[in-house]
């Protein structure tokens, strides 16, 4: 079952290429349909998918996948949106000029639910660092202008990353005399390695996930590859999704180095809350919508990782539940841009009017034309900045309040993020949406409901009803926090 | 007087037989026949030792008191050079398309090389060794000056003056070696040292720092790699491609007999060894980036992993042998491969412009495609088969305490995705402005696809192989 999840998309991937046009789109959107009919399986019936064979066994090293709380949700998380995704963009008028995304987000959504479920180190590194090339690909053949420039930014941050993680992931190893790469068998050697070894190696894991998440001042890659991704909001939505630093930090780093995360926690606090707060800061200069929410983007990992590094059961909770549905409203965030793009650029060849169409303020009250489409989007801004009754206000709630038991000053830092991205989401939405009108849009189609509707009821059912999400994470949180002295 | 006839099995030698009765009829036959049939006769001939070789697999066959044998290093890296002499074959025959034919004899002396190879890495005795490493350097001089260009010319008399140079020192610290123990078997060397009566520590010292020299220079490690650069160029492209495969291969499989069987209880070359490695990854991996030449580039890139295999001399051999053969074993297809394409791709000797290959995607899907799987795999991107090569070097490094440079391989191979991202982002991600020649046959067609799925199955499950090569352990 669960290799079928996993593998699914990527095998229909590889049938995609056969066909064109209405038919591809059709493959692809059932491939990441049925990967997502699948997990939700897995979650409703409690289907155990713990499975582990050797894969090369002279290093050991295991092909060990399991999906237990938080990779359910995060992999649930990425099928639905994939599937949204996809049916969105095989609606866009242009999507017939770009039709190998198909492929490159399900060889992409393939590598994410590797992340997710693999339980051996190496293996864990292999999707980690095969996911990127898809998602550079899709930057590259279907980027804007200077998308060059940005590819090379980010493979170049991400693999420099990967690698110091690669070089930590084989110490750990020798350091531990493990006899595999698997997570249970390293984990409980490594806390008998003396504090020093233990920084280092953490530090490792670190410049990998700190790129990923990503962490000020890694951070640089991550506006240009929004900026520059195609207008669909295709690969930005993809590009959410791969942000699993938060998930490596929880999965792998802080379990396998305990003492050496204690030590360094109210480093990397700070950092994390100053993250959250320059996110905010940038996002409020940014004049592009990508930008913004590149960078508001920015600001939710970095709460992310003060959640995490709170290391105490509610902060780390918070974290993930965060983690998850930033994956579910930023991305729909995303899409909103790509149809706002769609209706007011006449010419998406056209680097001038594109940008135009992407730029704050540009045209200006469209909600009297567009009331319903004002509606979602302000629904979904709410949801971005934590108004409560919606998933985002779980999550950051529970991040601060976990926060603030281990570190009050780096939380109260971060808390003014808050109201730092109220100011800049209500300040974008009411040069764009409000005022007087300058221009006139067609109002959300059907098919764009059809889109946008579950992600809206996802991100009330969830603001609402969270419990069902914690609880799938309380176990794997409570284990972890335990390693970590936390209550 | 009592006759001793000597210690012949010649099962045990059947794949280098194999390989040297094809080259003399390569030779003879010229007169003969066509230039395609002898090309076909090479193939035969190759995939016959290529069979030879799998049937002697766990023989553990010896010759000559042991001087020569068969066992399951030898084996595999025959394997290994014979795909690597396989792929140039099939590369050569696209060169007549461009006008610049390959005389026959070229086929001939290729395959006197393939056995010089075959020679030094089932060799277990010092003179034996050399006698493979001058057969296999004097088949590439010739090669490499194959062309009658200026470039080509000047290309091989620099590799044959600095080789013989390099012989030189080789076969002089061989002669130490000798001097210090008595001995010529690698085996007997290492007990001679290791025993309580050795006194010579410091002349067989100097014996290793000289050898190191030597195969440093056929491996082209920084900073004996000057001549690589000029001579891959200038050689013919389908030379390169051997010469950056088979030869640096074979080079690889006589130095880690040297270092792991033989020298490994003397000391003084570990460190010099370390130094080189450090200078071979950043001079590699530095000087690739800056290159406009695909050709240059891939050159400079094959100095960067004789780097990263150095790796596995230092570590020790149980680990060190079989993740150097794999390693090697993915690179002969990797780095071949894409030689392949450049070959199909250029105009004439002088390679192509890395800029030129904008737009290659569109209009040369397959060669494009093909192209980008054996940059991505050089990379070392998983899940191809260049991502477990280079982790298997590394763990056994790592495993033997060389951490620093371990993380000096993993910081210049991320640098080396610039240089090998670029072509790709060009072909994919640019409009094309030149129209490149494309002289690919079926053959070379068929070749790059055998390529390419043999990295991406290496990559995806190196156990198949890696379990065999488990048995390349002492």
């Amino acid at each position: 079952m669960i290799h079928l999840i996993i593998f699914i998309p990527l095998l229909f991937a590889l049938i995609a290429l056969f066909f064109r046009g209405q038919a591809r789109a059709s493959v692809s959107i059932f491939a990441a349909l049925s990967s997502f009919a699948l997990t939700a399986v897995v979650w409703m019936f409690k289907i155990d998918t713990v499975y582990r064979t050797p894969w090369i066994p002279g290093a050991g090293v295991f092909y060990s996948v399991t999906f237990d709380g938080p990779s359910l949700l995060l992999a649930l998380v990425a099928t639905l949106m994939t599937s949204m995704t996809l049916i969105y963009f095989s609606f866009r008028k242009d999507s017939h000029q770009a039709e190998g995304m198909y492929p490159l987000a399900l060889a992409m959504l393939t590598g994410l639910l590797g992340i997710f479920a693999a339980r051996d180190l190496i293996l864990f590194y292999v999707f980690f660092e095969a996911t990127l090339v898809p998602s550079l690909f899709m930057l590259g053949l279907y980027g804007r202008k200077n998308r060059v420039r940005a590819l090379t930014k980010m493979a170049l941050y991400t693999i420099f990353g990967g690698l110091l993680m690669l070089v930590s992931i084989i110490g750990t190893k020798y350091y531990t005399n493990s006899p595999s790469f698997d997570f249970l068998e390293l984990f409980g050697r490594t806390n008998q390695l003396d504090l020093e070894t233990q920084t280092w190696l953490f530090l490792g894991f670190l410049a990998a996930f700190a790129v990923k998440l990503p962490l000020f001042p890694l951070h640089n890659w991550l506006p240009d590859f929004h900026a520059e991704n195609h207008p669909s909001g295709v690969a930005d939505v993809m590009g959410t999704l791969y942000k699993v630093g938060g998930y490596g930090l929880f999965r792998f780093a802080l379990p396998l180095f305990p003492a050496a995360a204690q030590n360094l926690q109210w480093v990397f606090m700070f950092l994390a809350a100053f993250t959250a707060l320059y996110g905010a800061w940038i996002a409020f200069s940014s004049k592009d919508f990508k930008r913004l929410l590149a960078y508001a983007g920015l600001s939710h990992m970095g709460l992310v990782a003060l959640g995490m590094f709170s290391l105490n059961p509610i902060g780390m909770a918070g974290a993930l539940f965060l983690l998850a549905f930033q994956g579910v409203y930023s991305s729909a965030l995303f899409l909103i841009v790509g149809m706002l793009e769609e209706r007011l650029n006449k010419d998406s060849h056209n680097e001038k009017t594109t940008s135009q169409a992407l730029e704050i303020g540009h045209v200006r009250g469209l909600a009297a034309s567009a009331p319903a489409f004002a509606g979602v989007t302000l629904l979904l801004w709410f949801a971005s900045i934590g108004v409560p009754g919606l998933a985002g206000f779980v999550g950051e709630f529970s991040i601060f309040l976990g926060a603030y038991q281990a570190n009050p000053w780096a939380t109260a830092l971060a808390v003014s993020t808050v109201i730092a991205s109220a100011a800049f989401a209500l300040t974008a939405y009411q040069r764009t949406w409000l005022e007087e009108a300058t221009t006139s849009i067609p109002e959300l189609n059907a098919k764009d409901w059809f889109v946008l509707a579950p992600i809206l009821a996802v991100t009330v059912f969830f603001g609402v009803f969270s419990g069902s999400a914690l609880k799938l994470l309380e176990p794997s949180v409570q284990a972890v926090a335990g390693l970590l002295g936390g209550k | 007087m009592n006759l001793v006839p000597p210690d012949v099995n010649y099962y045990s030698m059947l794949p280098f037989i194999t390989v040297l009765l094809t080259a003399v009829f390569a030779t003879i036959l010229p007169f003969y026949v066509s230039r395609k049939a002898i090309a076909g006769l090479s193939a035969v001939g190759l995939l016959v030792a290529l069979a030879a070789s799998i049937g002697l697999w766990n023989t553990n066959l010896s010759s000559f008191y042991g001087a020569y044998r068969a066992d399951n290093f030898a084996l595999g890296f025959g394997i290994v050079l014979i795909v690597g002499a396989l792929i140039a074959v099939i590369s050569s025959v696209d060169v007549a398309k461009r006008g610049g034919t390959m005389q026959a004899e070229f086929f001939a002396i290729l395959l006197y090389a393939v056995s010089g190879t075959m020679l030094l890495a089932s060799a277990h005795d010092l003179i034996v060794l050399l006698i493979g490493f001058e057969v296999m350097s004097l088949g590439v001089y010739v090669l490499s000056s194959f062309k009658e260009t200026s470039n080509s010319e000047e290309a091989g008399l620099k590799y044959f003056l600095l080789g013989s140079f390099a012989s030189a020192i080789l076969i002089f610290g061989i002669a130490l070696v000798f001097g210090a123990t008595g001995k010529f078997g690698l085996e007997a060397i290492n007990t001679a040292v290791l025993s309580p009566e050795f006194k010579n520590s410091s002349i067989a010292a100097v014996g290793a720092l000289f050898i190191l020299i030597g195969f440093s220079f056929k491996v082209a490690m920084a900073p004996f790699h000057q001549w690589t650069p000029d001579v891959y160029t200038g050689a013919p492209t389908v030379v390169t491609q051997f010469m950056s495969v088979a030869v640096k291969a074979a080079a690889f499989a006589g130095f880690l007999h040297i270092f792991g069987l033989a020298l490994q209880n003397v000391s003084g070359w570990q460190t010099p060894l370390q130094f080189l490695i450090a200078l071979t990854l950043m001079i590699g991996n530095l000087s690739a980036l800056r290159q406009s030449n695909l050709k240059r580039m891939l050159a400079y890139s094959s100095v960067a992993h004789a780097g990263y295999v150095g790796l596995a001399v230092l570590a020790s051999p149980s680990q060190g042998f079989s993740s150097a053969l794999y390693y090697l074993g993915i690179y002969t297809l990797m780095n071949a491969g894409a030689f392949a394409v450049l070959n199909v791709l250029s105009k004439d000797e002088d390679g192509l412009e890395i800029e030129s290959l904008a737009g290659l995607g569109s209009s040369k899907p397959l060669l494009a495609a093909t192209l980008t799987f054996f940059l991505l795999s050089l990379a070392g991107i998983p899940p191809l088969g260049g991502f477990i090569g280079k982790y298997l070097i590394f763990s056994a490094a790592a495993s033997s305490g060389y951490y620093g440079l371990v993380i000096l391989a993993a910081l210049t191979s991320a640098v080396s995705l610039a240089y090998y991202l670029r072509p790709i982002g060009l072909m994919y991600f640019r409009p094309r402005v030149t129209v490149l020649p494309d002289f690919s046959g079926r053959s070379t067609r068929v070749l790059l696809l055998v390529c390419a799925a043999g990295v991406l199955i290496l990559g995806l499950v190196p156990n198949a192989v890696y379990g065999l090569l488990e048995l390349v352990k002492k």
